[in-house]
Formats: structure tokens, sequence, C-alpha cells
């Protein structure tokens, strides 16, 4: 019982400091559109690093990495592939992105392709699915948080209290703060990310096996099989392969990501936050040690949950003081928190910019539409702390679909910023067999050779934009064309 | 000049992607010889991950100047 209190403590700690310093973020840019969206567009590298670190790693990846290395072994590799490969698509689109946003005043995605293509439905559109993939995601962060409160402290802290006390901190500071409350904390939650992983993943090994040499030295006597492909279960080069293609290049079709670009105050900032960028993965090396370490630990009796095994082995095996095991939680919430608040963030925006704007709230203020957007961060949070009370794991399921959907904007975007003679009809038509492909191969049927089925979908939807622009003559479409309010 | 940088960057990229996927980690699927400790598949992402960063910070440095600050 006291132990749990200094657990409770420790991190009640943790979580008031973040409060404060996302609280002192804010300026008086925080109450413009730009300022309280983008940071004025002028984020420097060292922030900007930070922010596109923070929100990819979330509560999946803090425990969902060890978690594949102690199920299928180096499969997990797939996530330390992506995660360096990313850099490319901020290089590559990035400065683009971000020189278009500052021109022509872009603040979302939605924003790009309605001017690029002259239709505001399609903006809308960009819009409601990237509202319909953030919550859920969103959920996911804010369950995971409760989660992680729950066990941490034995139960002292129950579920629905972890998960409020996590949300509440973090719709504070976004709500007061803006990008500029999100971009302090996200450098606070960073470092404390990596300083936990790193120590978890060097004592760990140290304490079990004598060091990771010795511990690898032993799991290449007794389990070989997870330290090559293609792992414990069988996982092939194909799955490995396109998974990490469409992780890494799609992702970048994230709102809250893609977004991040436009609030870069040069191009030359998104290159060298790239250049950095590959080392942030480095964070994934202790992590995915940390779930070697217990392929042995738990051979008799193999976890019911994979992605609880950190959790499992700071607690009941490793024996460690509830100082380590607060400092533990505060790691694992950092993650959740840190990628909850850009995601609260962004849903708001989108939201309110993309489908409110253009239709309820025709002709609003500057001012009103920083209100509104203010209040949407506490409703959408709200709205998925019901949704995690509900039933976070049907929600997996959602994230998935979406995430089929927003990748295909691929094309859509690619045409927007580099390809001008691409058509409106082709890449809605390409996005539109794509999605549809995506969703009845990850609901209805399997995927061809057991591929990412992202992969198979963003190749038919190459393919009908290519067939669109060459079979169809801007002449035929004159009809599509002129029913679209422009 | 700007075409060959274009073309240097393009291929670094490729290189560094298909090291990590099919068919070029085909050629890193081993334990033996451990690294620092680490299986050698382990060992093989680290490396391409610091091999990314280092050709991105040339191509950086030739296309912007070396310039500590903006």
């Amino acid at each position: 019982m006291s132990d749990s209190l200094i657990v409770v403590g420790i991190t009640l700690a943790y979580l008031a400091a973040v409060l404060w310093v996302g609280l002192q973020a804010r300026n008086k840019e925080s109450s413009s559109l730009e300022g309280y969206v983008a940071g004025g567009r002028h984020v420097g590298v060292v922030i900007l690093f930070f922010i596109l670190g923070a929100e990819i790693f979330s509560a999946f990846a803090f425990l969902g990495a060890p978690g594949w290395s102690y199920q299928h072994g180096s499969p997990a590799f797939y996530i330390l592939a992506y995660l360096s490969l990313v850099p490319i698509t901020i290089w590559a689109l990035g400065p683009r992105v971000a020189k278009l946003g500052r021109e022509r005043g872009y603040l979302t995605q939605g924003d790009m392709i309605a001017d690029h293509y002259q239709s505001k439905p399609l903006g809308m559109l960009a819009g409601v699915i990237g509202v319909a993939a953030l919550v859920p995601y969103l959920t996911i962060q804010i369950a995971g948080a409760g989660l992680l409160f729950q066990a941490a402290t034995d139960g002292l802290v129950p579920f629905w209290l972890g998960a409020l006390l996590a949300f509440l901190v973090v719709a504070a500071y976004v709500f007061a703060s803006g990008l500029s409350g999100i971009g302090w904390t996200n450098l606070v939650q960073g470092i404390m990310m990596i300083a936990i992983a790193w120590f978890l993943g060097l004592t760990i090994p140290e304490r079990l096996y004598g060091g990771v040499g010795e511990m690898f030295t032993q799991l290449q006597q007794a389990a070989p099989e997870y330290l090559t492909m293609p792992g414990a279960n069988n996982m092939g080069w194909g799955y490995f392969s396109t998974a990490v293609l469409i992780s890494a290049f799609g992702g970048a079709m994230w709102p809250h990501l893609f977004m991040k670009f436009y609030s870069a105050d040069s191009g030359k900032t998104l290159r060298k936050v790239s250049v950095f960028y590959p080392l942030y993965a480095t964070l994934l090396v202790p992590l995915l040690i940390i779930g070697f370490a217990g392929i042995l630990v738990f051979a008799d009796e193999s976890l019911a949950r994979a992605d609880t095994v950190l959790l499992r082995m700071v607690m009941d095996v490793a024996n460690f003081s509830p100082w380590v095991i607060g400092l533990m939680l505060s790691g694992a919430l950092a993650a959740a928190m840190s990628t909850g608040a850009n995601l609260a963030h962004t849903a708001a925006i989108v939201l309110v910019r993309d489908v409110l704007s253009p239709t309820v709230m025709k002709g609003a203020s500057e001012k009103a539409t920083v209100s509104v957007t203010r209040w949407s961060v506490l409703g959408l949070s709200l709205i998925a702390y019901l949704f995690a009370l509900a039933n976070p794991a049907s929600l997996v399921m959602l994230l998935l679909g979406a995430y089929g959907l927003i990748v295909q904007l691929f094309p859509m975007v690619i045409g927007a910023l580099f390809l001008p003679r691409l058509r409106r009809l082709s890449v809605m038509l390409g996005a539109l067999v794509g999605s549809v492909a995506y969703l009845l191969m990850d609901f209805v049927w399997s995927s061809p050779l057991g591929w990412h089925a992202g992969v198979w979908a963003m190749l038919l939807n190459v393919i009908v934009v290519t067939a669109c622009q060459y079979l169809i003559k801007p002449a035929a479409q004159g009809p599509s064309l002129a029913s679209q309010p422009s | 000049m700007n075409k060959t940088y274009h073309l240097l960057t393009g291929l670094h990229f490729a290189v560094c992607t298909l090291a990590m996927i099919w068919p070029g980690a085909l050629i890193a699927n081993r334990i033996e010889p451990t690294v620092l400790g680490l299986p050698f598949l382990f060992f093989w992402y680290i490396l391409w991950m610091l091999v990314l960063f280092a050709g991105m910070w040339v191509a950086f440095v030739v296309r912007h100047g070396g310039g500590r600050h903006e």
C-alpha cells in the first residue's frame, strides 16, 4: 500500500511538472489562429524535432515494441526500420508543404487539397476522414494511460481516474497554450521517455542475465529462432517489407504529422529535423531489448497479453523499488500524453477549419474560430474519454480502417505538391478505389501473398489515377467540374 | 550539379530503404557475428539507421552549408 503511494506520488509530481511547463508556454501568439495552430509558423529545429518524435512514439510504441520483440522476436525490427525511414518523407515533402502553407495561408491538409483541386467538398471529406481517424487514436492513448495507472499502482488509482487525470492535464495545456504548449511539453516528455527507456533497457538484462551480451548468448542457446527472421511465429519477408514501406511513407499522411510541416520556420529547419530524426529511433533499441529479456523469463507460462511485458518485467520480475516503478509509469505516460496532446490539438483544428468553417461557421471572426477550436479540444477529448470508458478494444478495428483511408490520400497530396497535371477526378477515383480495396482486404478477404493490405490498395490507387489521367480527357469531365462550387 | 545532387540523395534513400527490407536485409539474417553483444540482424538495423543519418547530414551540408544556426 505504501509502495503504491510512492508510485502515485512520483507520477503526480511528474504530471504537475508537465502541466506547469505546458501552461507556462502560453504566449500572446496563442490567441491568434496561426499562433494557436502552427506556432506562428516559426517553430525551430529542437522543438520541431521533439514534436515530430513524440507524436510517433505513442503508448502503442512504448508498450507495443517490447510486446513485439517478446512475442515474435526479430520481426519487431520492422518498427526500428520504419521509424528510421520516416525522415525521408519529411525531407522530400516537408519544405514544399511549408512553403505552400506560408504563401497561401494553409493550416490543414484539407486547406491544401480544397485549394489545389478547387473543391471545398473534397477538403471537407479529407477533414471528416481526419477526425474519424484521430478520435479513436486519441481514445487509445487515454485508455493506455488509464491501464498503466491501474497496473502500476496495484489498483490504487482505478482505470477511470488514471485516464481522467492524464486527459485533464493534456486538455488543459492544449486548451491554454496551443502548439507552443505541445512543443515545450513534448521536449520534456521526450527526454523523460529516452532516459527511462535506456535506464530500464540496460538495467533489466543486467539484473536478470548479467548484461545484454550475456542475455543474447543465452537466448541463442535456448531459443535462436527469435533472433533472426522469420521469428518465432513465422512472419514472412513479404509482410515485413510491405508493412515497413506503408508505415514509413504513408504515415506522413496522418494530419497531426503533416500539419506540423506548416509550423516550421523554414524548409531548411525541416531538412535539419529530418537529418537528426533517425537518431530518435534509437529510443526503440532499449525497448526491444526489454522484450527480448522477457522471452526466457516467461518461457514456461507465456503472458496472455504481449504488450504487458514491460510492465510485468518492471513490477514483478526485476524487483525494482517503487521509485523506479513510479518513474517507469511517468515515462510510459509521457509516451501516451505527448502523442495525445498532438491528436487532440489536430482533431480540433481539422474539425473547426475543414468541417465547421465552410458550413455552420461561415464568416466567423478569427477570434471566434480560435475560441471554438479551444473548446473543441476539450469536447473531443471528453468524447475520447467516454469511448475509452465504454470499450477501447473495438476501437483498434476502427483505427485500422481509418489508417487505410488516411494513407490513400497519398497520390492526392503528391499531386497538389508536385504534379499539377493530376486532375481532381483521377485522384478522387483513385482514393475511392484504394480505400474500398483496403477495407475489403482488411475485413472481408485476406490480402494476396500475405502482404500488407495498404500496399495493394496503394498500387490499385496509383493504377486508377494513371488510367484516368490517360483515358479520360479533360473535355469529358465538364459537367462534374461545373457542379462543384469553388 | 543540381541534377546529380537529387540523383545521389534519391539513391541514398533507396539503398537505405532496400537494406532494411527484402531483399537487402536477407544478407544480414543471422546471429553471428554478434556486435556489441547484439545479434547481427539487430545490429544491422542500427547500422543502417546511422548510415541514413550520416548520408542525410552530408546532403544537408552540401545543400544548405554547414552553419550551426539559421
